[in-house]
């Protein structure tokens, strides 16, 4: 029972400490309208083109959107850990390291999948959008493994960030990264070779696949192989975050290196 | 022609707090505020954290409206005459902030000598001398974020000083920095009255008043509660002795029963680890110190010293409203 | 006379130059100000890419060169008062007796000269990785449309800039201008693409008329009407800039918050 708490209550509060300095006038904008934003952006440029319809483009851009909040929260978790001075103690608690992490992912995971959710329901309404009402459980659950996974890739940059400081010019570096390879505005099969390879090996690349065969009629059962890999590649960059922070930790006991602002 | 002349400046701040219930206060951080500088003085506004010393210098620079009252600074009123104002004085102030870290001090210079108007012929020698004046020459090619307080606040006089300013406000100047760096900025600061600038400086250091300033107002929650050369307000408490008693643990309400005592005109306790020093400001002729130590009954009591008043203690009396 | 017109140039160009050092010593604002369109663009070509059409990849390829130039006036022009609190530095700006147009003008020219840096590196990357040449027809034209361009963006920069004196939260609405602004100038997406009631807010924006004339010299038409256009639509901001800059200074020293963060 006490795991759960971890999980959950520790989880939250490291969060909440984040936002304290976030006004609604910052957060809105920036995770509401701006994915709209690219969402019609790259929809027109589909109608521009002649390429693929407007559900395409809803759904890759809502889901590379939703890892700004998994990359950007989840780095400032780790960062808010690093200047409480808590991270020692949040790797080295025995037993309790995994719900502990687990729960200050949660509502980050939360977020990502709630800013993809409105940014599909918004390309719904805005656009010539057409879901089967049967496909949206499927899809919801699709979207919360995907944004789990980005996640994954936050804790890993979280870790680096916490050595190489320029958090936010790396975050947005990795979201444009996550923008060219990992299929949100082409389909794999119209990416250059070893583009699509680079992206089978990042988060997104899988779910967003699937969230659009979703769309487009199949059933669960059809995605299951492209859930399993998006799951696989998102639990990879956990543990490389968690051996990272790990490393990271160690060293900065013997040279400090953490202590630095 | 006086250099500043303060007229029952006051200011008025509205904060907003919460989200869902917003509650509104105001908070009075000035309240008519009246002093006037002399050109050529060395003027000091000491006060504690939160006084309203702040607010009453940026009043005085122009960057904050006064909500009431008024000032003039060589003639000109900050309200309406800004752009005059702004030519002819200097602003410095403590902390980190103010600079570009990525420039180093000789771009910082430069840059704000072009915003200050100075003349191109000029800034050269002008950013040269006044870079030996406060001791940065050889440094000066260094990017600034990778220079220490005592350097920043350094460059801070520097850049105050490029436009050579008739009036200097200096706003806590030493904070923060080491005591062999605060002292080579007192004395900077203090060459700066020699050469004949009037200078208006706000710190908590009562010593650092005391060692530099001509005059001094002391300013408490918003309002001037004295004022005088640094002998005047010693005078205040002048002509009586202050007791210390070091004791080990004082009990609630000793402060009140000693302060009763006749010939006590103030009891203060100070923390000084793990005792804490009773400092009891009497009365010239009084000798109290058996009925104090009878007071403090079988509290254990350590040293005990009779000496004469300080600026401080005048100062603690001041703003502890005693 | 002349000793003035000399001192105000001179305080221009040396305040131009140490604002251009600052930002292009900065990841954040100058590496990522150029990257972050450039991957957009790449992320456009590469659809437009799939439908093969060569003129089609031409007017991506124009559009995408001039889409870096709104980024830097958008994003970064936005932010760049907020910095300036943050630093510290607005308050002595503000006390400083220059007026704050020729303190603000010299630090929107150094951002456009790094938008215009933008240009210059994406078309370089478009022929390396799109093999993409671009066909000017008219090289002196296209080069003043281009400096029309930015000279106008400079303006908007302006305007948007003066709004972070008395806001401090007004670099959030900056940051959330970038996408919107790619949607509207008609970068990668035909203006008359867009839904009607959209496109005058297209025409409001100097910038549209500015691309349509670097599009008209860059097919052997006519650019002056379109560029006539740019510059009046462009002085508008400038001047409105320059009389709400005055107001929202008063305003922040009526309400204390030049020295917020």
């Amino acid at each position: 029972m006490t795991s759960l708490r971890i999980f959950f209550i520790g989880g939250l509060m490291s969060y909440r400490a984040m936002f304290g300095w976030l006004s609604p006038w910052i957060l809105i904008p920036s995770l509401v309208v701006s994915p709209i934003c690219q969402i019609l952006l790259f929809a027109y440029i589909g109608r521009s083109a002649g390429v693929r319809d407007d559900e395409f483009y809803v759904i890759g851009n809502a889901l590379n959107y939703a890892a700004i909040p998994c990359l950007f929260a989840m780095a400032s978790t780790i960062e808010g850990e690093r200047q409480g001075r808590t991270l020692g103690i949040v790797l080295t608690t025995p037993a309790r390291r995994l719900p502990l992490f687990l729960g200050r992912a949660l509502p980050v995971i939360a977020n990502g999948w709630g800013v993809a959710m409105v940014g599909v329901l918004a390309g719904v309404a805005l656009l010539d959008v057409e879901i089967p009402s049967g496909a949206w459980p499927a899809l919801v659950f699709v979207v919360v493994v995907t944004s789990a996974s980005c996640t994954g890739l936050g804790l890993a940059m979280g870790a680096v960030v916490l050595r190489v400081r320029e958090g936010a010019t790396f975050g947005n570096v990795i979201f444009c990264v996550l923008l060219v390879f990992s299929g949100v505005n082409v389909a794999r099969e119209d990416l250059p070779g070893w583009m699509a390879s680079v992206g089978a090996w990042l988060p997104l690349t899988h779910g967003i696949e699937a969230a659009r065969l979703l769309a487009d009629g199949s059933n669960l059962a059809d995605v299951t192989g492209l859930v399993a890999r998006e799951v696989g590649v998102g639990g990879l960059y956990t543990v490389l975050g968690l051996l990272l922070l790990r490393y990271f930790e160690a060293e900065s006991r013997r040279t400090a290196s953490l202590e630095r602002v | 022609m006086s250099a500043v002349e303060a007229l029952d400046l006051g200011r008025t701040f509205r904060t907003q707090s919460g989200l869902l219930r917003r509650s509104r206060e105001r908070v009075e951080a000035v309240r008519g505020v009246s002093f006037t500088i002399e050109p050529g003085e060395l003027y000091g506004l000491l006060g504690p954290n939160g006084a309203g010393k702040t607010t009453t210098i940026k009043m005085l620079i122009t960057l904050l409206l006064p909500s009431s009252g008024s000032a003039r600074v060589l003639g000109h009123d900050v309200v309406d005459d800004v752009r005059e104002v702004r030519r002819r004085i200097g602003y410095v102030f403590g902390g980190d902030r103010g600079l570009y870290e990525r420039l180093s001090a000789l771009d910082n210079l430069r840059y704000f000598s072009e915003l200050y108007g100075v003349p191109p012929r000029e800034q050269k020698a002008r950013i040269g001398s006044l870079l030996e004046l406060v001791g940065l020459t050889g440094r000066e090619k260094e990017r600034v974020e990778g220079y220490s307080r005592g350097m920043r606040q350094r460059l801070h006089i520097a850049r105050g000083l490029l436009h050579d300013p008739d009036v200097l406000f200096l706003d806590e100047p030493s904070i923060g920095i080491d005591p062999v760096g605060a002292r080579e900025l007192r004395a900077t600061i203090g060459s700066l009255r020699d050469q004949g600038k009037t200078v208006l400086l706000t710190t908590h250091y009562m010593f650092e008043a005391d060692e530099l300033c001509d005059r001094i107002a002391v300013i408490r929650a918003g309002e001037i509660v004295a004022e005088g050369t640094p002998s005047q307000l010693k005078e205040r408490v002048g002509d009586g002795r202050v007791v210390e008693i070091e004791t080990y643990g004082v009990p609630p309400g000793t402060v009140d029963t000693l302060g009763a005592l006749p010939g006590v005109r103030s009891v203060a306790v100070e923390e000084r680890g793990q005792q804490q020093v009773l400092i009891v400001s009497v009365e010239a002729d009084a000798e109290v110190t058996q009925a104090v130590l009878g007071r403090l009954g079988d509290v254990r009591v350590g040293r005990v010293a009779a000496r004469e008043p300080t600026l401080e203690d005048a100062y603690v009396a001041l703003v502890t409203g005693s | 006379m002349k000793d003035r017109v000399a001192a105000l140039l001179h305080q221009q160009a040396v305040c131009y130059r140490l604002q251009l050092k600052v930002l292009s010593t900065s990841a954040f604002e100058g590496f990522l100000a150029v990257l972050f369109p450039l991957m957009f663009a790449t992320a456009a070509l590469l659809v437009y890419r799939i439908d093969g059409d060569p003129e089609s990849m031409q007017y991506a390829g124009l559009g995408a060169a001039i889409m870096g130039m709104w980024t830097c006036q958008g994003v970064v022009a936005s932010s760049l008062l907020s910095r300036e609190r943050w630093a510290g530095t607005l308050e002595l700006l503000v006390a400083a007796p220059t007026s704050l147009t020729r303190i603000l003008v010299p630090m929107t020219m150094a951002m456009s000269t790094i938008g215009l840096y933008s240009v210059v590196a994406t078309i370089a990357w478009e022929r390396w990785v799109f093999d993409i040449r671009l066909e000017i027809d008219n090289w002196f034209l296209f080069v003043v449309s281009v400096l029309m361009a930015a000279v106008t963006l400079a303006t908007v920069g302006f305007f948007l800039s003066v709004t972070a004196i008395r806001y401090r939260t007004s670099w959030a609405l900056g940051a959330a201008l970038e996408y919107p602004g790619w949607l509207l100038c008609g970068f990668v997406i035909p203006v008359s693409l867009l839904p009607d009631w959209v496109q005058p807010l297209s025409w409001a924006i100097p910038t549209t008329w500015a691309m349509d004339a670097i599009r008209a010299s860059a097919n052997g038409g006519s650019p002056w009407a379109d560029l006539a256009v740019c510059a009046a639509t462009g002085a508008v901001y400038a001047v409105a800039a320059a009389y709400l800059g005055r107001r929202l200074v008063d305003s922040a020293r009526r309400h204390a918050t030049l020295a917020l963060t």
